[in-house]
């Protein structure tokens, strides 16, 4: 394994660790743009390990379901991480780095979490979770069409390649790019619920989209299910920074540039969550359509580049 | 400033001639103000024109009267409260449903609704955030919501029936503690029931002292609101922002009264409120501030894109949907209700006053807010025009006791307050309170109808209805 495979290992491996630390930076950054002090960047470690030691309560009438959910969305977003390289040269950890892949993955974690909201049968749940698997219907179609326009300039659904492909100045000519670009910066607050798809920090079930299914979680359940919100944020967040965002192509620099972006993006999605309310729910559908046509449009675009 | 004729009529009649009489009133252009029932078992219910009062009393034979909810809607919710209370029947009113009363089984209070997919939500009666306690049953078919079903009167605080046998003092004081956010408006309104039912006329120091604190009490009431809508779109930069404006106007209220809820600056017959030209022009500086930052607040977060989207449409409360079930205040004004107790004149200080009015009063959640950013800059206006001279103690001349029972009427931050004091020499026999909130439930109800099930939140805040106000 040589040194760049090495870094490029490392920076993966942290973003097991480092997660939590996005969603932290992104409500520090709002506190501040609120003119609040707000909590510490490390907030969501404190969170994480106060539920950490706390009991797991179980509603009565669940199933095995319920119980496995919380460790195997957490699984399915660890495997998320592991594929999603950091750099072009990623090692392999055993799970590849096919970009369907992480479409499937993240589709498995929110799909496990749907039926634990099933398996408890609570309305809030329940209403929450249908919201989830509607706005996933077009969400997920979103991603798989954003994950083509980068697929189509290096013909490979390798992320290490398609990473490589959209690196230095080249891939910016082409208007399918800049398709993919608008569509990811969606596919990132759909994602990570954030506004104006959804709100993070409301308390009022009657809103919720991705936190209703939680609501009857606790301890370390809920320690899996904040933990893999915030690995949900670093895997789109390096999805987008390596595969849409400029970078250079050398593994350091690359590396380099990709965690700003990272940083970055913690910013827009504060300045984004402080400027705009909440989206009317029945029009978040539009919304992710009307860009799923732009990323069409951009596919179709470099098809149409590619015929002539 | 003239006090106004305070015509004060009451009827007795018979229960066959109950109904009639009462809808020969509301015919002549009187509006519906209350109905309870009064300490000899009588039903009262009192209706009002301009600043006079008209009660048309009747014991109920046998055990039944007629109902009036046919000419008068928004009688729905008194009458099942009375029944509830007294078991009264209401012929004509049916379903009667329980109101007060808590029937263990859902299909003895909730609306039959049925249809392919229909299915209830129940929210409450305890909730996620401080909230006090109500219970909500939504039939929804998928997110739109087809009726919703309200289910108040948790707690049985017993603050009317303390008042039954009080000093006035004591009852202004247990009105007061009704709900904090209207402690102004609630005591005054007591005060005022029984100094009217000694034809009490106030003089200039009285009304300007209690037009005052009824004006901070809506101003920080109003900021607090469009902040709360603001937090309940998600929108955190705005209810931050008006969250420092509220605060801003509660030290104000601390510093004039040594109350950030002006609690207990209300006396029955006399106002100990007493303001010096120096402080009055400190304090009036600062409200003007508040006002003018307000205006600029609102105008920014209001011409914001994304909330313009959200809060538009949302919840439409049509105009007569408004006026059958007797919606008032903001949320009423909203739907093109002109209805201002202000406006009424009264025994308080409001020269000219004109109240603020909507172009397009288009009944939903925009205009809720935008009647409410435009009363702000009024209610500041009024407070400045009486904090332009000093305040200074006042009383209120009060004579022998009067027939019948003292009706008041004044606008609180969320609409019309009615309190009837039944006198009985030096103390009182029975206090009735109906608050705005109390006025204003149904018409919630009734603006939730096909609106989403997500966008409740955001119509409830638009409305701001206070729970334990009910809870009396």
């Amino acid at each position: 394994m040589t040194a760049a495979e090495l870094a490029t290992g490392a920076v993966m491996l942290v973003g097991l660790v480092a997660a939590p630390l996005l969603p932290g930076m992104i409500q520090r950054q709002k506190a501040y743009l609120q003119g609040r002090v707000g909590a510490s960047i490390w907030q969501p470690y404190r969170d994480l390990r106060r539920l950490w030691h706390k009991r797991v309560v179980q509603p009565s009438g669940t199933t095995v379901i319920y119980l496995v959910a919380p460790a195997a969305s957490a699984a399915a977003l660890l495997a998320a991480i592991l594929i999603v390289p950091a750099a072009a040269n990623a090692p392999q950890f055993g799970v590849g780095h096919d970009a369907l892949v992480v479409v499937g993955v993240l589709a498995l974690a929110r799909g496990l979490l749907a039926l634990s909201a099933w398996d408890t049968t609570s309305s809030f749940g329940l209403m929450s979770a249908g919201r989830d698997l509607a706005f996933a219907v077009a969400g997920e179609l979103l991603l798989a069409l954003v994950l083509l326009t980068a697929v189509l300039p290096v013909g490979s659904t390798d992320l290490g390649a398609m990473w490589l492909g959209a690196s230095g100045s080249g891939i910016w000519s082409h208007p399918a790019h800049w398709c993919g670009l608008v569509g990811m910066v969606l596919i990132l607050l759909v994602e990570t619920g954030r506004q104006p798809i959804d709100n993070p920090d409301t308390h009022l079930e009657l809103t919720m989209v991705h936190e209703g299914p939680l609501l009857e979680y606790a301890g370390r359940d809920l320690a899996y299910l904040q933990w893999s919100a915030a690995a949900r944020h670093w895997v789109v967040m390096l999805l987008a920074a390596g595969l849409f965002l400029p970078h250079p192509s050398g593994t350091v620099a690359g590396l380099a540039a990709v965690l700003g972006w990272v940083v970055a993006l913690t910013v827009l999605l504060a300045l984004i969550e402080t400027m705009t309310a909440k989206m009317r729910l029945l029009r978040v559908p539009h919304l992710i359509g009307a860009t799923g046509l732009l990323a069409l449009g951009g596919v179709a675009s470099w098809i149409l580049g590619a015929a002539l | 400033m003239t006090v106004p004729d305070q015509q004060r009529e009451l009827l007795d009649v018979s229960a066959d001639r109950w109904h009639e009489r009462i809808a020969d009133l509301l015919a002549g252009g009187m509006r519906f103000l209350t109905l309870w029932s009064d300490p000899a078992e009588r039903v009262a219910c009192a209706l009002g024109s301009g600043y006079g009062t008209t009660v048309v009393r009747s014991t109920p034979a046998p055990g039944e009267l007629q109902s009036i909810v046919d000419v008068a809607g928004a009688a729905a919710w008194d009458e099942r409260e009375i029944h509830d209370r007294t078991g009264v029947q209401f012929a004509g009113h049916v379903p009667l449903r329980p109101l007060v009363a808590h029937p263990a089984a859902t299909a003895d209070w909730v609306t039959p609704v049925s249809g392919d997919d229909v299915h209830q939500v129940a929210v409450g009666p305890i909730h996620a955030g401080v909230v006090e306690s109500g219970h909500f049953r939504f039939h929804v078919v998928g997110e739109r919501i087809l009726h919703l079903d309200l289910r108040l009167f948790y707690k049985h605080r017993g603050l009317e029936a303390a008042a039954a046998g009080a000093t006035p003092d004591l009852a202004a004081r247990l009105a007061q503690r009704a709900c904090a956010a209207c402690a102004v408006t609630n005591s005054v309104a007591v005060a005022q029931a029984y100094e009217s039912a000694h034809a009490g006329v106030p003089d200039a120091a009285v009304r300007r002292a209690r037009t005052l604190l009824l004006e901070l009490e809506r101003l920080y009431n109003h900021l607090n609101d469009i902040g709360a809508i603001c937090s309940g779109i998600g929108l955190a930069t705005g209810s931050m922002a008006f969250a420092e404006l509220k605060e801003r106007a509660q030290r104000v209220n601390a510093e004039l009264t040594g109350h950030r809820f002006l609690f207990d600056t209300i006396a029955v017959g006399s106002s100990d409120l007493d303001i010096d030209a120096s402080t009055a022009a400190h304090l009036r500086a600062r409200v003007a501030a508040i006002g003018a930052e307000a205006a600029l607040l609102w105008a920014d977060v209001g011409a914001n894109r994304s909330v313009r989207a959200r809060i538009r449409g949302a919840g439409i409360l049509v105009r007569d949907e408004a006026l059958r079930l007797g919606a008032c205040g903001p949320a009423g004004r909203a739907s093109g209700v002109n209805d201002d107790a202000r406006a009424d004149g009264g025994l308080l200080w409001y020269p000219g006053f004109v109240g603020a009015t909507l172009n397009d009063p288009s009944g939903d959640v925009a205009a809720r807010i935008e009647i409410r950013a435009r009363e702000i800059t009024a209610c500041c206006a009024i407070i400045e025009d009486v904090l332009s001279d000093p305040v200074r103690p006042g009383r209120v001349t009060l004579s022998g006791p009067a027939a019948g029972p003292g009706i008041a009427q004044l606008e609180s931050p969320r609409g019309r307050t009615v309190a009837v004091v039944e006198p009985d020499r030096a103390v009182i026999a029975g206090l009735h309170l109906r608050t705005g909130s109390y006025a204003n439930w149904p018409a919630l109800a009734a603006a939730c109808t096909g609106a989403i099930l997500p966008d409740f939140p955001l119509i409830n805040k638009s409305f701001e209805l206070c729970y334990a106000c009910v809870d009396r």
